[in-house]
């Protein structure tokens, strides 16, 4: 096994590190007034084919595509991370809670996020757009509901199998409560496989905003966004193939990168990944 | 010319249609054939008398109803069912004479009592039609024989040949009135033979028709909702004609293409950036003057439209005698712009909300006039909102500032009359031109006041006019007889037919059975595991389970109603449209029941609920529950088929992963596993569909021929969509398979089991695998309810009318009762299957069992 392995960062993940860092990159020069121009109306520049001055080409109004894939990467990654940090914060204590109290205050978690879960994703983003108006922020909480039963149920399926394990029982006996072994003794046991579900999370949220924007409930135009994009594209695939392209691999390169990134760091950080490691 | 030679002319024009009638049949082989149409939108239902949506009226219009008079192609207003007629001389009586030997798709001889009872159903207190304003002149409607009736009117009406050629005011038999919506009863050439909700209306040819007969024997009218689909289902072959293609960029392509034809009319629809002359800063002419300036129609109608449509400067459509052309009366010029906003105290500008409706010209048109806009400092704030946030917040409420929208009615320069109109507009002199316009019937003077009213609309500046909302004709070579011009919302298929035999998609007959027959078999399965697990949990436990079962159901009821509720948007004025009257709309509410109070609703809900009645749909006028066994038969079949497809890819993939953990082969096939599921749904829906949809003709680009065309046929179209869908979701479980695996193979047991001699693969199947079954199970039942309900972009993107798009199409359509119980239902379902999860759960690790404390 290679040093680099052992030390958990793989090629999959550098290469994960390396893509987000330039899409990082990428979305902070979207700020400055240099994709401004790139991103006003030209209607006479329309529908141009990639070429040395719009490495994207541009779209049918004129707007050059690889600046509205950049500024696209803000919405999307802003999105995701908000979206998996709702799901994450509220989710996994409400997981612990199920699988350390059982009974009536687990069954209450249990069906709380079957109910949630329940949910048409669309119908709930529907809602919220009529109440919130369609837009980033809606985005986020639409997506970021759904990774909170995504984790409680997470947690506890897994975290009420580890409720029965000896260590467990070793702490009960010295005088521990269940939410204390819950917090203390389960939930780091439980870390890689937050980890991986988050880098899954992570990527769905990504997908998902996509999909919101593509039936018109994300970010608002003229914002870009990949969904939009996409979905704008469609339509103009036999004449300007490149539009649908280009977002699409984004789309797709951004979860395949947090993907590998999210695996190199769960084999890094996970305790037995190591132990697993040692010869 | 002398009346002679009129009349000669008038004899060789009618042997000449003759002439056309009796060839235009002999070039169509065999019964005449079948084509497919596709429609944007599917009709709310069939009663064109009591809705106004265009979707209705693109069906049934001049193919299934007829009134007294029609509208042809070229506008011009000929007798229907009406054989001739007189009025009086001071234009207050209308004699008509019908068409002797006329009769209802039902057999029954139509009568002069019939186009009375449709009048005075039309024009009643409670009525539901959207022209009910209209009829408002009417006094009387008198039967003076069986084939003979008056309309008297209290003041003379000059239109009223007109509005009685139009869709709404279309004559039905009395006795199918009151099941028009599902079943249509007319006299038209074509009759409705079947519905297949979410995906077609199909019509047949009427055989005892009055006057020539259909030449085509069968019509299907598809429901296409979205433009990518459009190109993919003509492309494919699924749909053989457009009316109106939905995508403007791909004529061109399509024009040269010699499969098919393209001919671009127009239509009556003005498009509008509507503005709300109430509201500061618009009640100032300078600004609604300043905003004209500041655009320019031309980069609209190339940027948004490809350059289909026409300029207009007015309200009035350019192909109409009386058009007055005033598209120069602004034009372009943002300095002016500037200067006009500076003049009204506006220097800086100012900060705008721009609603946009769904339409695509609506959507496009936006985005260049906000960037027009900006130009001159008026900073525009984009909100795109459904149809029915449309018709509460901008139409009915008047809540907006800016807005863009097409008006499709013909002769609808009344609007800017009507007092509370969204416009907020109000010019006395304009609705006196109008009243002395209803007045006129000398021609001349007719002509003179329509090119008045088009001037002060103009000089109000009372809207920005954009363009006239092209017609935009696709269909296959072989395809003739359909209309060029739209001068009437209809798609008439009357005259349509085919060169060659059509090998267009037979309609296959829906049926509820299997749908039934899968619900049953999924029941009785689930049954048959619950025995099964009898003997590993107790009847304590599965009671306990069972009790907390139903009171989640219980709060997600009330969560769902509340949340329902809230939603903006009323379902009487989604279904009324436009021109409704307030009284009609809250005739239709009480109708609903929507009057009652909200407590009131849910019981009676509940109650239902208990009986087995999912009550009746507000806009398909049908059992919910018919509803939802439909599209069940579409979508739990599909998520059955993805997650199997799903599996299939997840196991192969996890399990060699896991022998291979830490090694190159791990690495490269969760890297496989990743890209796999990086990949969204829709993106790769779509790359399907050009794939194997359209480049390779091997499976159809979208829609479902029911089960009723065989299980191979409906399990082919289903194929696609399952791949589209499995693909991630197949990737995602093998990753968890994977992970679940990499965590049990380094425990103890398994260890020991390797240290007495098993291989790793027995070590892994034997003892890993069991273990590692729990994660993959809650992922594995979170999967299914996603596929169940959360298919819906790649239904929409496969046309499928599945349970997802009925959800999606109901909350736009505000149908709040289909919302609420399918919501209700799916969430039945998670739970179901959840509650199974964890039953399995109990099965695979014996510690969960003791004490019943999972």
């Amino acid at each position: 096994m290679s040093g680099a392995a052992r030390r958990g960062v793989g090629p999959g993940s550098a290469f994960g590190a390396a893509v987000l860092a330039l899409y990082a990159l990428l979305a902070l020069a979207s700020l400055t007034p240099l994709f401004d121009a790139a991103l006003t109306l030209n209607l006479g520049a329309r529908l141009v084919a990639p070429s040395s001055q719009h490495w994207f080409g541009t779209d049918p109004l004129g707007r050059d595509v690889f600046a509205m894939v950049a500024v696209g990467a803000r919405t999307s990654l802003l999105v995701a991370a908000g979206a998996v940090l709702l799901g994450l914060l509220l989710g996994t204590p409400l997981g612990l809670v199920g699988a350390a109290r059982g009974g009536v205050a687990g069954e209450l978690v249990a069906r709380g996020s079957d109910l949630l879960f329940a949910f048409p994703a669309l119908l709930l983003a529907v809602l919220l757009s009529a109440a919130l108006g369609p837009g980033a922020l809606t985005a986020v909480i639409a997506i970021g509901v759904f990774n909170v039963p995504v984790f409680a149920r997470l947690v506890r399926g897994s975290g009420q199998a580890l409720m029965t394990r000896d260590f467990v029982l070793a702490a009960r006996a010295a005088g521990r409560g269940p939410l204390a072994i819950a917090f203390v003794h389960v939930l780091p046991n439980l870390a890689g496989l937050l980890l991986v579900q988050a880098a899954i999370q992570l990527s769905l949220g990504i997908a998902a905003e996509a999909g919101l924007s593509y039936v018109g409930l994300g970010a608002q135009p003229p914002a870009p966004s990949w969904g939009r994009m996409l979905s704008d594209a469609q339509t103009l695939a036999g004449v300007a193939p490149w539009l649908a392209w280009f977002p699409g691999l984004a789309l797709a390169l951004a979860v395949l990168a947090l993907g590998l990134l999210g695996d190199g760091l769960a084999r890094t950080l996970d305790p037995r990944a190591g132990a697993r490691r040692a010869p | 010319m002398s009346d002679r030679r009129r009349t000669r002319i008038a004899r060789l024009a009618a042997a000449l249609a003759l002439a056309a009638w009796t060839l235009a049949p002999a070039a169509v082989a065999g019964d005449g054939g079948a084509i497919a149409i596709g429609i944007p939108l599917e009709p709310p239902n069939l009663d064109p008398s009591a809705t106004s949506a265009e979707a209705t009226q693109d069906v049934l219009y001049a193919n299934v109803f007829e009134g007294l008079t029609r509208i042809v192609e070229d506008g011009r207003v000929v007798p229907a069912l009406a054989r001739d007629w007189s009025v009086s001389d001071d234009g207050l009586v209308y004699r008509f004479r019908l068409r002797p030997g006329v009769r209802f798709h039902d057999g029954t001889p139509l009568t002069a009592a019939d186009v009375r009872f449709s009048l005075d159903r039309a024009r009643a207190a409670d009525s539901k039609n959207p022209l009910r304003d209209l009829l408002q002149p009417l006094r009387a409607v008198r039967v003076e024989d069986e084939l003979t009736l008056s309309v008297v009117l209290e003041r003379p009406v000059a239109e009223l040949l007109t509005y009685l050629g139009w869709g709404n005011l279309v004559i039905l038999s009395p006795a199918s009135a009151a099941a028009a919506a599902t079943a249509p009863v007319g006299t038209g050439p074509l009759r409705f033979r079947e519905w297949r909700k979410g995906d077609a209306i199909v019509l047949e040819r009427n055989a005892d028709y009055w006057g020539p007969p259909a030449l085509l024997a069968r019509v299907t009218f598809r429901v296409v909702p979205d433009a990518s689909t459009a190109l993919a289902a003509l492309l494919a072959g699924d749909v053989d004609a457009f009316s109106n293609f939905p995508a403007p960029e791909n004529l061109a392509a399509l024009s040269r293409d010699p499969r098919f034809a393209v001919v671009v009319g127009s239509t009556e629809g003005e498009t509008l950036l509507a503005i709300n002359n109430a509201r500061p800063p618009f009640n100032d002419l300078r600004v609604r003057q300043a905003l004209a300036h500041a655009i320019d129609r031309n980069a609209i109608i190339q940027g948004a439209m490809y350059g289909y449509g026409q300029p207009i400067g007015s309200h009035f459509p350019p192909h109409d005698p009386a058009y007055v052309d005033l598209t120069g009366r602004y034009p372009h010029d943002p300095a002016r712009a500037r200067e006009l906003l500076r003049a009204a105290g506006y220097p800086h500008g100012f900060d705008v909300t721009l609603r946009l409706p769904p339409p695509y010209y609506a959507r496009r048109s936006g985005e260049i006039v906000a960037a027009e806009l900006a130009a001159v400092g008026v900073r525009v704030h984009i909100q795109n909102i459904e149809w029915a946030q449309w018709l509460e917040q901008v139409f009915r409420n008047r809540d907006y500032e800016l807005t863009i929208v097409s008006h499709t009615e013909p002769m609808d320069y009344d609007i800017y009359a009507r007092p509370g109109y969204y416009f907020g507009y109000s010019n006395p002199h304009y609705a006196a031109l109008l009243a002395e316009l209803s007045r006129s019937r000398d021609a001349a003077r007719r002509r003179q006041l329509l090119g008045e009213l088009q001037r002060t609309l103009a000089d109000d500046s009372v809207n920005v006019f954009l363009f006239e909302l092209p017609k935009l004709g696709v269909w296959r070579h072989e395809l003739h007889g359909l209309w060029h011009e739209a001068p009437i919302q209809g798609i008439d298929v009357t005259r349509a037919y085919l060169d060659a035999p059509g090998d267009s998609a037979a309609p296959g007959a829906a049926s509820r059975l299997p749908a039934l027959l899968l619900l049953a078999t999924v029941v009785g399965l689930a049954g048959l595991g619950l025995v099964a697990l009898r003997r590993h949990v107790s009847a304590w436990y599965l009671a306990g389970r069972g009790a907390s079962l139903l009171a989640t159901l219980l709060a997600a009821s009330v969560v769902i109603f509340v949340l329902v509720d809230v939603l903006p948007g009323d379902p009487a004025a989604y279904m009324m449209g436009l021109n409704a009257s307030p009284e009609a709309v809250a005739a239709l509410r009480a109708d609903y029941g929507l009057d009652a109070p909200a407590w009131r609703q849910y019981l009676d809900w509940m109650l239902g609920l208990a009986r087995g009645d999912f009550g009746t749909s507000y806009t398909y006028r049908v059992p919910v529950a018919g509803l939802v066994a439909e599209r069940l038969a579409v979508s739990l079949p599909l998520a059955l088929y993805a997650l199997t497809l799903a599996v299939a890819i997840a196991a192969p993939l996890g399990l060699a992963a896991a022998l291979r953990r830490g090694r190159r082969a791990d690495a490269v096939l969760m890297g496989v596993a990743q890209a796999g599921l990086a990949v969204p749904n829709f993106w790769l829906a779509l790359l399907l569909i050009l794939g194997f949809a359209v480049h390779r003709h091997w499976f159809p680009a979208g829609g479902f021929p029911g089960w009723g065309a065989g299980a191979g046929a409906a399990l082919w179209a289903l194929t696609l969509p399952a791949l589209a869908l499995a693909v991630p979701q197949g990737c995602i479980l093998a990753r968890v398979l994977r992970a679940a695996l990499g965590e049990t193979l380094e425990e103890d047991y398994v260890r020991t089991a390797r240290a007495k001699g098993l291989s790793e693969r027995q070590a892994l199947l034997r003892h890993a695998l069991p273990n590692a079954l729990i994660p993959v199970l809650t992922v594995l039942g979170l999967q299914f309810s996603f596929l169940l309900a959360g298919a819906i972009i790649v239904e929409t993107v496969f046309a499928l009318p599945g349970l997802g798009r009925l959800i999606f199409q109901a909350t736009a359509q505000r149908d709040l009762i289909v919302v609420r119980s399918v919501v209700l239902l799916l969430v039945a379902a998670v739970v179901a299957v959840n509650f199974v999860v964890e039953l399995l759960y109990a099965v695979v690790d014996p510690r969960l069992r003791q004490g019943g404390q999972a």
